[in-house]
This record gives structure tokens, sequence and C-alpha cells, in this order.
């Protein structure tokens, strides 16, 4: 990624979208929306300090939901261009409100909060397509009840908990315990709040709370401040029950160590994706091993159709994970997950070995989720003017396995299909060369920057 | 770079610095990046540990070991196997070693010499082709015929290399230099003869009547 | 070369926290009060990732605010990140090998991650050692050879024949060799290829004619190389013609030898008529099969997936998912069973192709390796685990499913590319994630089975991408090599003895008669920097750039006296 924000000859436009295409192989005109990220790329030196003083506190996309950030951020650590962004939903200063934090600490001067969108026209002799993936939605999976059972989380998901730089340092903490902590420390400090306010009314009354309220109880009055001495008596005593049982809840807390890994979320379903997506009994073998080497205790049961090691050294690593790694690996497709007592997932699966239904509690599930066509593939497969399948992967034949349908337009990746990392590459090296081809025919191109 | 980089005479400087122990784990044979530089690490570290034994430093405190570098657990075995030998050695020239210290720090000195000498690094250099395709006459060397000459090598190389490091410090007649070394008089009239026609020698005087030899100082060291 | 006074030596050191990978099992702070305590040390600076933007920025802020002309940055490995801190240091304008790098990461935090105080103490150690040298460091320039716009591509087949039309196309000139007397390779022998049923022969045909009509393209068929010497962009090759032997200058090369099938000798009855493999079965389907088979039993992972062959073969219940479509399509009499332990029907059109055979009334039954089917006189028996017992089916045609092995001579191919294979025997690429289609050994890349069992699909998209990795140094013209490497220091002590040219493992030295006699001279683009030649010179006089005497004595003194 640093090695490509720093090539000579390539220019990086990120936060940018394709527009507009026309014209054909080795003369292509293409129009680019750059979008407005209110911080100069050129003046920021990607320091952070804007991110540390900015009061706004936003769900983070990256950490898949699990951890927060700042209005104005970095997408990821080490991210290419280091350049912040400001989230225009959420900035208060671009939504009206009075602030203005990160103008004022930013020692570059990047910040500007009345940079716009632009348009930017580059001509190319060729394009290459390689706009990923998106992770299907498994809450469309009734029976597996993601994001009702809180303990059930994606591969991707897991990914970000097992992370050294994720949101748990890569403590494999449970969602219901991450969840629960973070409920406590916002009650907690509501309840430090209404405390003091308790404490003033006790003062100036000179009685406690617990009298003045079953007195008042018997006898209302109209007295405002009475009234809200009240209110806020009850609403403390009710919260100092939910933290009682909150607390009561994570005093136990300890990282998953009984993991289930369920395959084929969304893949190889006819309700959703007939496709088989290929990586995911790797990755599946790969978080469960990682998983065992940071906490050695943990085992993983691996509940697949078939276990599809299928590359260079895959069946082998499969042996290994579950000689070394204490992995089960189970034949048959899991039925449903229900929630079992101490918020501990309970698989229903099919042993088809045994032919029998069999139940299963673990501290965590892992939903190996299907590779989808990324979001938009459509609208910009109108744009370039390519075909895609059926499924909504740009369309290619076997033996041009980086053409489209649209001469001059290529496709690498999981644009194209499902495929692992080392596939990937290859097939990026494909395109650039199937790239190469039309552009050392025509004239050499220069690219040019307009509005 | 390679372990066929690693020089012996640094090795030999190091322990007198006060290595207790020095572990060099290379590519397997065939398997190495750099051809064949784990043969000539193997041949120098095979070589510099019959010197140790020679000067009395334990030999175990010298090993080359090969592993892979998918072989994490081949690497830890090693590294465990080696650490427990060292420490049951000891620090270098204690209970562990046949020399003691400051007497062993000397012996190293002369190991460096010899170390660094042109007659140990052709033998060493040419211990592949003489046990395998042969030398010059075409005779082929069995590992233990080539062993046999490397220990004359050593203890003619060591006491040429004492002899040196007693004229460093003053001229001193023959049977001045066989008191001191414990090495028989015949010998060392050998080794000076031969040092004086190369030019390492000279003749400083007759002392009483036994002539006395000193150093002549080497431009390159 | 110009010399740095010891007082004019201003050491920056980086240390990285690595986000927690590094911090979170080292003291970091301690590690900092280390180095500001070592010689010649002017800064010392800690960052969360030095290797992002923002730590390249401080190392470049550094360089040219603090005045450093030696940087050490205590990270990750040289291997990975190297590069990148050399050349942010030349974007600073410093020389690039004026830089050092520790590693303790990989040497530390993450193998001692329970031991906090002893990795710390080791990290000291390797930091003190990083210091010592980079203080010793001379600049050096890196050194630029050129590049022969010609290619060689070993093995004729799609995935060979891909790469050679893709940099013909592009205006270089390549060489195939083949040793077969045709070119086309294993589609020669293939009845159709899946999903899309083509014909391979004719996919063979239309490729192979293009090649041939090319006018950069020429082709060696039964031919040999029987020598490869030189380098990236000056290789001389030597191939075994069927006119003779001929020495060929070439820039780069490409293997793309294939791979073969296993004959299943012994097992499961194999006899090459009732019992045969998928590889037979496609040439029996190119001719028509014979009327009186009705029932064909397909057993998957035969020879592969057991304790001599671990691997699974990725491509074989492609292979037969395919075929049992075929017969279904051809001879719908014909019933087709595959008893199988993992359908390895990866992918999009795959997994397409396995719906599509289950439409057409293919029967799976899964077996278990530890009770694998038996096949009888006219029967095959497997235990079906659905139904809970044991079955015959009917057998006329037994098709063994037999994974894709390495070349016999893969071996010897690879002995003189000097280029290394797996465990199976199957090219082993630079880097299995990020350099799929490049050999560590610069200017050789490989593709298609030769590296591991592909199907039509990958065989081209990776024939296509290692023309485009090959592609770069040719489209250069010239190749920057490290200049790490062995350099006459001292040329008055040489003695031209020549024990050291003796001693190269890549004939990058020689002995020249000059003004001052007979000296020993270093051939840079061909030396590879092992350092075996400066540990045997006697004389001292050669020595290895960045990895001196001084260096390394430095170094262990270092480690020396920072030990307690």
């Amino acid at each position: 990624m640093l090695d490509v924000g720093r090539h000579p000859n390539i220019d990086l436009l990120a936060y940018s979208e394709v527009q507009h295409i026309e014209g054909q192989a080795g003369n292509f005109k293409v129009t680019v929306r750059k979008k407005a990220r209110y911080v100069d790329e050129d003046k920021c030196t990607g320091c952070g300090l804007c991110s540390e003083k900015c009061p706004t506190t936003v769900v983070d996309a990256f950490n898949e939901g699990l951890g927060m950030r700042r209005a104005v951020y970095a997408y990821f650590a080490q991210g290419i261009p280091s350049t912040r962004t400001i989230d225009p939903d959420h900035c208060r200063q671009l939504n009206g409100k009075k602030c203005g934090i990160c103008q004022k600490v930013c020692q570059a001067g990047a910040i500007d909060y009345t940079q716009q969108d632009r348009l930017i026209e580059l001509q190319v002799g060729a394009v290459i397509a390689a706009v990923g993936y998106d992770v299907f939605d498994p809450a469309q999976i009734a029976e597996y009840r993601y994001r009702e059972i809180e303990n059930v989380v994606t591969a991707i998901e897991f990914e970000r908990l097992l992370s050294a730089s994720g949101p748990t340092s890569g403590h494999v903490y449970r969602p219901s315990d991450l969840n629960a902590k973070a409920e406590i420390q916002v009650l907690e400090k509501q309840a430090a709040k209404s405390g003091r306010m308790l404490a003033r009314f006790e003062k100036k009354y000179g009685r406690t709370s617990a009298d003045f309220f079953m007195q008042y109880q018997a006898a209302p009055t109209d007295d405002a401040d009475q009234e809200k001495w009240a209110r806020v008596y009850q609403e403390d005593l009710a919260r100092k029950e939910r933290l009682a049982a909150l607390n009561d809840a994570v005093k136990d807390a300890a990282t998953a160590k009984r993991l289930a890994f369920i395959q084929c979320v969304g893949s190889r379903d006819f309700r959703f994706y007939p496709f088989c997506s290929g990586y995911c009994c790797m990755h599946s073998i790969k978080e469960a091993i990682i998983a065992n080497e940071h906490e050695p205790q943990t085992v993983s049961t691996i509940f697949g159709m078939d276990i599809r090691a299928v590359g260079k050294g895959f069946e082998e690593y499969k042996i290994r994970g579950g000689n070394k790694s204490g992995i089960t690996y189970v034949r048959g497709r899991v039925a449903e997950i229900i929630e079992g007592p101490g918020r501990n997932p309970v698989v229903v699966y099919e042993d088809t070995r045994t032919r029998s239904v069999k139940q299963e509690a673990f501290d965590l599930v892992i939903l190996a989720t299907a590779c989808a066509p990324t979001r938009g593939i459509a609208e910009l497969a109108a744009t370039l003017n390519v075909a895609l399948d059926d499924y909504g992967f740009i369309k290619t034949v076997p033996s041009a396995p980086v053409d489209t349908s649209m001469r001059g337009i290529f496709v690498c990746g999981c644009a194209g299909a499902p495929m692992d990392v080392p596939e990937s590459v290859a097939q990026a090296s494909s395109a650039a060369e199937r790239a190469a081809e039309i552009i050392f025919q025509s004239d050499p191109v220069k690219e040019k920057a307009v509005a | 770079m390679c372990t066929g980089r690693l020089d012996p005479a640094i090795v030999a400087k190091a322990f007198k610095k006060g290595l207790d122990g020095l572990l060099v784990v290379g590519c397997y044979f065939g398997d190495c990046h750099y051809i064949s530089g784990n043969y000539q690490a193997q041949a120098k570290i095979e070589m510099t540990r019959r010197l140790f034994e020679h000067i009395g430093v334990n030999p175990q405190r010298l090993a080359f070991k090969q592993c892979s570098s998918g072989e994490a657990a081949v690497f830890v075995e090693i590294v465990n196997t080696f650490d427990a030998t060292i420490r049951e050695l000891g620090p270098l020239g204690g209970d562990g070693d046949a020399v003691r210290n400051p007497a062993l720090s000397e012996k190293l000195a002369t190991a460096e010499a010899v170390l660094a000498g042109e007659k140990m690094r052709w033998v060493i250099g040419k211990k592949t082709p003489f046990t395998t395709s042969g030398n010059m006459y075409g005779e082929i060397f069995t590992e233990h015929e080539f062993n046999r000459a490397i220990d004359m090598i050593i203890v003619e190389e060591t006491e040429v290399q004492e002899i040196l490091g007693q004229l460093r410090q003053k001229a001193l007649s023959v049977a001045e230099l066989a008191g001191s070394l414990a090495i028989p008089p015949a010998r060392i009239f050998r080794y000076v003869t031969a040092l004086k026609r190369k030019g390492f020698v000279a003749l400083e005087g007759i002392s009483g009547r036994s002539p006395k030899y000193k150093l002549i100082s080497q431009e390159v060291s | 070369m110009p010399e740095n006074h010891a007082s004019d030596i201003r050491i920056g050191v980086f240390i990285c926290h690595c986000g927690s990978n590094i911090a979170g099992y080292l003291d970091m702070e301690a590690l900092a009060d280390f180095a500001e305590t070592r010689p010649h040390v002017v800064f010392v600076q800690r960052n969360l990732y030095t290797c992002s933007e923002s730590g390249i920025n401080e190392i470049k802020k550094g360089i040219q605010e603090q005045d450093l002309n030696r940087v050490v940055v205590a990270s990750c490995t040289p291997r990975t990140h190297e590069p990148l801190f050399r050349s942010s240091c030349a974007e600073a304008g410093l020389n690039p090998y004026l830089f050092e790098m520790v590693n303790i990461r990989d040497q530390c935090s993450w193998v001692h991650m329970q031991e906090k105080t002893d990795a710390t103490e080791k990290a000291r150690e390797l930091i003190g050692m990083g210091i010592a040298k980079a203080a010793l460091l001379q600049p050096q320039e890196i050194i630029l050879s050129e590049v022969q716009t010609r290619a060689l591509v070993i093995g004729g087949g799609i995935a060979g024949l891909t790469a050679s039309l893709s940099l013909a196309r592009r205006g270089y000139e390549v060489v195939v060799v083949e040793k077969d007397q045709a070119l086309g390779g294993m589609l020669n022998h293939l009845y159709k290829l899946g999903p899309q049923m083509q014909a391979a022969k004719e996919l063979a045909a239309e490729t192979v004619q293009k090649v041939n009509a090319h006018p950069k393209i020429t082709v060696f068929t039964r031919a040999h190389v029987t020598q490869v010497k030189g380098f990236i962009g000056k290789f001389e090759v030597t191939v075994e013609t069927q006119s003779g032997a001929k020495k060929i200058d070439i820039g780069i090369i490409i293997v793309a030898t294939g791979a073969q099938p296993l004959v299943p000798e012994g097992l499961y009855g194999y006899d090459g008529k009732r019992t045969v493999t998928q590889f037979q079965l496609e040439t029996m389907l190119a001719k028509g099969l014979d009327a009186a088979v009705r029932h064909v039993v397909m057993i998957q992972c035969v020879g592969s997936r057991n304790d001599e062959r671990p691997f699974c073969a990725k491509i074989c219940c492609q292979t037969a998912v395919k075929n049992a479509i075929l017969i279904r399509r051809q001879y719908p009499e014909t019933k087709v069973s595959i008893l199988y332990r993992d359908m390895q029907m990866y992918g999009v059109e795959n997994e397409a192709m396995f719906r599509d055979s289950k439409a057409a009334g293919v029967r799976y039954i899964n077996y278990d390796p530890a009770d694998p089917p038996q096949v009888k006189a006219d029967k095959v028996g497997v235990y079906h685990p659905l139904l809970g017992r044991k079955m015959e089916l009917a057998a006329d045609l037994v098709v063994l499913s037999t994974p894709l092995l390495a070349r016999e001579d893969a071996h010897e191919t690879s002995q003189l590319l000097r280029v290394p294979v797996n465990e199976n025997g199957f090219f082993l690429e630079g880097h299995v994630k990020l350099k799929p289609l490049d050999f560590a050994t610069d200017g050789i890349f490989l593709c298609g089975s030769a590296r591991f069992p592909a199907n039509i699909r990958e065989a081209v998209a990776q024939g296509l991408g290692a023309a485009a990795r090959a592609s770069i140094p040719l489209s250069k013209g010239s190749v920057e090599v490290e200049p790490i490497i062995s350099v006459l220091a001292d040329e008055d002590a040489c003695r031209g003895c020549g024990l050291c040219v003796a001693l190269c493992p890549y004939g990058a030295l020689e002995v020249r008669q000059t003004e001052k006699g007979r000296k020993v001279h270093v051939i840079n683009v061909a030396c590879k920097g092992c350092g075996i030649c400066a540990a045997t010179c006697y004389q001292h006089a050669l020595s290895i750039n960045s990895f001196t005497d001084r260096q390394i004595e430095a170094q262990i003194d270092a480690f020396l006296t920072v030990h307690p």
C-alpha cells in the first residue's frame, strides 16, 4: 500500500468515484468525482492531533462497529494517504453547530470546511476494475439470529477481535461482555451526575433522598424542585439496579475459548448466493489457529459441508490446524443458532456422519459470510459498459480471465469472482499485463486535470 | 549475507573478548540460499572446534546446526539445547574448560592468529574439493584422513603462532623459546628456520653461544 | 571512500511500537532511554507505526532537522520493510546505505511474548549492536546493469504460451523451449474444458498458431535447457535443440514446465482398462465411450491427501465433475457416481458446474478415508453415510481421480536455475501471498501447474501475470543491483592467490593481471554478497559492503558490553 502511495508513476485518487467514461481501448476519457474531505491533502501531515481533540465520537466502521472513532478520522492506522477526513454526517461544524476545534488545533492549517467535491478528467489507455467485494449481511438468515444474539459475529468482525491493533488488542472478549462494559461506563457516568444532583438536594433540604421520596410518594406536591428530586431519585434507583445486574453479568467475563465457525453463510445457499465463496474455509481455519495461538486453551469447531482447503499448502494447513490447534471439523450444515444460558450461543446441527441432530453450546459463534458483489457494482458496470454475470460479478471467460466484455477494460480480484490473496495478486499482474498490451500499442497518454 | 561470511578469526577474537558460546545455524546442505556457503561455514566451525580443543577451550562452546526457516520447533530445540550446554559449562575459562583464565586469553590470541593465517584458510577453503573431487594430484581424502592432516596442521600452526607471540615481546633464543613454550628444542629450531626463510624472523645477535631471533614487523597484519 | 570523523557521526534511532505488536510486550521507554546513552546517538524517537506515512515523515524530519547522517530503525523484519526505510532515507537526502534495521518484533516481542524483561534485554542488545554497526556504515551506490530484452520461456503449455504471446505483443523477443515434439502441453491430451466445455485441442491449436505466426517468438521443440549461467538481464543459456546446442543471451526466464498426472499403480485395481484415470478418460471420451459402459464410478483423492502425499491437488474434483457431466449429456443411459471426501468445487464457476452435474443426475457419495471404497469385479462397494449402510454400485468403468504431481525433472530444472521446489516438488514462489509468480532469484518467474495444479482459467491468468512481472526489467532495460557485495578493499594486500576465486559459488571473482601484478577482480552484478571470499581472504584484501570485519566486530563488542 505504502509502495503504491510512493511510486512516482502512480497517482492515487482516494475517496473518489468514477462518474463517467467514454472513448475506446487506448483512449478513454474518464471523469472522476473526488469527494470533499474538508482536509487539504497537500497540507495534512497525518499527525492525528485533530482526531485526538475532536469532541464527536462515531461508531467505527473499520473495526466493524466494535469500537469508536472521531468525526475527523483516518479510516485505519496505516491507511494511505494518511490524510484525515471529516465525516460530514457527524461533524458538528459542518452540521451548523459550534465547534471548529480541529481547525484550531491543526498546526498545518489543513482543515478546510468549505472544500467541495471536484470533478477530474483523465485520459487513459486502459481501465482495471478492482473494486473488490462486500461481506454478505447474515442478518438475512433468520435462523442464525445474527444481531439478535450478541455472541454471534461475522468472520470479519472476529478478525478485528483477533487483531492486535483492533478494539480488544487481540483478546477475544465476547461482544455481550464488551457491550455490557460499555453500558456500565455510560451508566456510571450518569450515576455520578445524578449522585451529585441528589447530594445538592439533600444538602438544600437537609434530609436523605430516601426519606424525602417516601414522604413524597405518600403526598406528592406541585413544587417543581421536589418533583425533579423525586424523578432523579427514581431514575437513579433504576440505574443502580441495572448496574448491579450488568456488573454481575460481567464479573466472570473471560475471553471466548469455545469457538464455532459456521461455513457457507450466504454461499452455496439457493436463497442467497448459490456459488462457493472459495476463501472462507481457509479463513475460518486461519482464525481458529490464531485464536489458539493467542490462548492455547481455545478450541474450535468448524461446521462445513465440504472443507475446501484447496490451494498450495492449504490441505496441510488444515490438517495441522486439526492436530495442533484444537480444531474439530464437523461435516454438516447448521440448522439454527439459539441463545442458551450465560449468553452462550447454541448451535443446532445435523452431523451427517452419525445422522443425528445435535446441539452444542459455544462461547462465540463466527459466521463465515459469503463474498457478495460489492454495492454499486451494477452502476459501475453501467458506467463502464461491461457485462455482469448472473450474480453481479464482472463477467469474464476462462480463456481470457481478466478481460471484460468491453475491450480495454479489465478486472481482477473479487470484483470478477471470489478468490483468495495469492490468486488476487496473480490476477492483478494479469490485468496489468493486459492493460500494458493496450497502452504500449497506443500513443503515450497525458493526464489532464480540470475544474 | 550468509553463514559462509563467518570469519573464524573473528570467532576466536569474540571468545577472547568474553563470549561463552557461539551457535551458528545455517540452511540444510543443498538448500543454501547462497548455494555453498553453509558447507564453508560448517568446515570453518569444525576446524575452529578442533583448534579450540587443542588450546584448551571446550569445543562444545561452538556449534554448527542446520534447520530451515519453516522449522520453528526445530530451531527452538536447537537453541534450547545449546543454551543448556553453555549454562552447564559456565563462563569461559572456568570449570568447563581444560585451560583456565587468564592463560586461556593468551591461547585464544594465538588461536585468532592461527585462524587468520594463510595455511589454515587454504585448508578450510579446500576441504570440500579435497574430500570430494581430490587435490591437484587427484588424491581424494576421506573425512578421517583429512581430519588427521588438519590436527597436525593445527598443532604446527599453533606452535608457530606461539613462537611469533613470544618474539613479538622480545628477541629470544631457541633454548629460551623451548623453555617457555614447553616444545622440544629441535622442533623450535625447525620452525624458526622456516620462519627465517619466509622472512618473518631474523637473527638479532648472539647471546653467549646461542643466537637470538627477533620478529620482522609485517606490513600487512 | 570518504570516511566520516567519529565526531561527525550523528545517529537517529526510531523505535517502532507496531501498534501493540511490539509495545505490548517490551518496555519501550527503557529501550528509548538505552538508545540515548549509546555513542553517536543524537536523536531517539518512538513511533506508533514507523512504517506509516507519518512515521516515515518523522524519519525524514529527523534527517533534515537533526542533521542525522545515520538512521537506525528498530521495528519488524528487514525482509518486508528495509526497502521502504532505505528509500525514505534517500528521499530525505541521506544515502540509503547509511540505514540500519534492527528486528525487535520477530526476534523479541513475538518470540518472547511471555518474558517482558528478557525480551526487553534482548532488544537492548540488538539495538546496541545496530547502533554500533550504523556508526561504521559507509555510503554505497546502486549498481546498474543492462538487461537483454529477450525472454526464455521453458515449457510450451498454455501457461507458457500465454506468457510468450503477451511478451511478444509487448515487443520483446521470446524463445520457447519445449521438450515435447509439439507445443500445447496438457491441452493436447484433454477432451473438453470446464465449465464451458470448450474443446481443449481447439484452444491449444488456436494458441499454438498465434505463437508460431508471431515474428518475435522462436520455438524450439524436442529441446532442453542444459546450462544456465549469469544473472538477471544477462543469462547465458545453452539449449540443446534438434539441430545441436545453441547459446542464447537471455534477459529473463519464465518457468512454465507444468505437471504430470499420478499413475495409480496398485491402487483400486488400476489396470488402465476397466479401471482408468481421469487423464485416460479424457482420451476415451474423445474417441467415444464403449456402448457397453452403463455404470461409471469415479473415486476422488486417489493417491493424494494421504500420508505419502498430504496435499490436495486442487483441480481433480472439477475434472471429475466436468467429465461426469459430459458422460451424462452424451450417454444419457449411463449412470455416474462420484465417491468423494470433500468436493473441492471452489468459486463461482466450479460450484455452478457442481450444481449442473446434480441436475444432470450425477450421484455423489461421501466416503471416509479410513473406510475407502472397494473395487470388485463388476461393482464398487462403499459405505453410504447418509443411509448408514454399505452398498454396492454397479461399475463397468471405474475412474480414479489422481493428483497432478510435480514433473519428474522439476528437481533438475530447479538445480539448473538455482530456484527452490517445495516438499511436494512444485516450484516455490518468492512469497506465497505477495509474490506468487516470482522466484526469490531476480529475473526468474513461474506460472501454471509447475507452481501448483491450475485449471485453464488459472493457468492463463498466471501466464499473463508472469509476463507482467517479467516485463518490468525488460521494459526498464536495466536492473539495479544491491551494492552490498564483495569489494577489493585493499588492492595492495591482494596477492592474487586465487583461493577466493576457487570458493566463489557465483563465479563472481576472477584474477586479473594489473600494473600491480595479479589481483582479484569482482564482477559486480554476479556477486550476491554471500561473503565467503571476505571470510577466507587471509590478507583481508576483500571485504563486503555493509558487512565489513570492523562492523561485525563493532557489533560483537556492543553485544559484549551491553550485556551485564
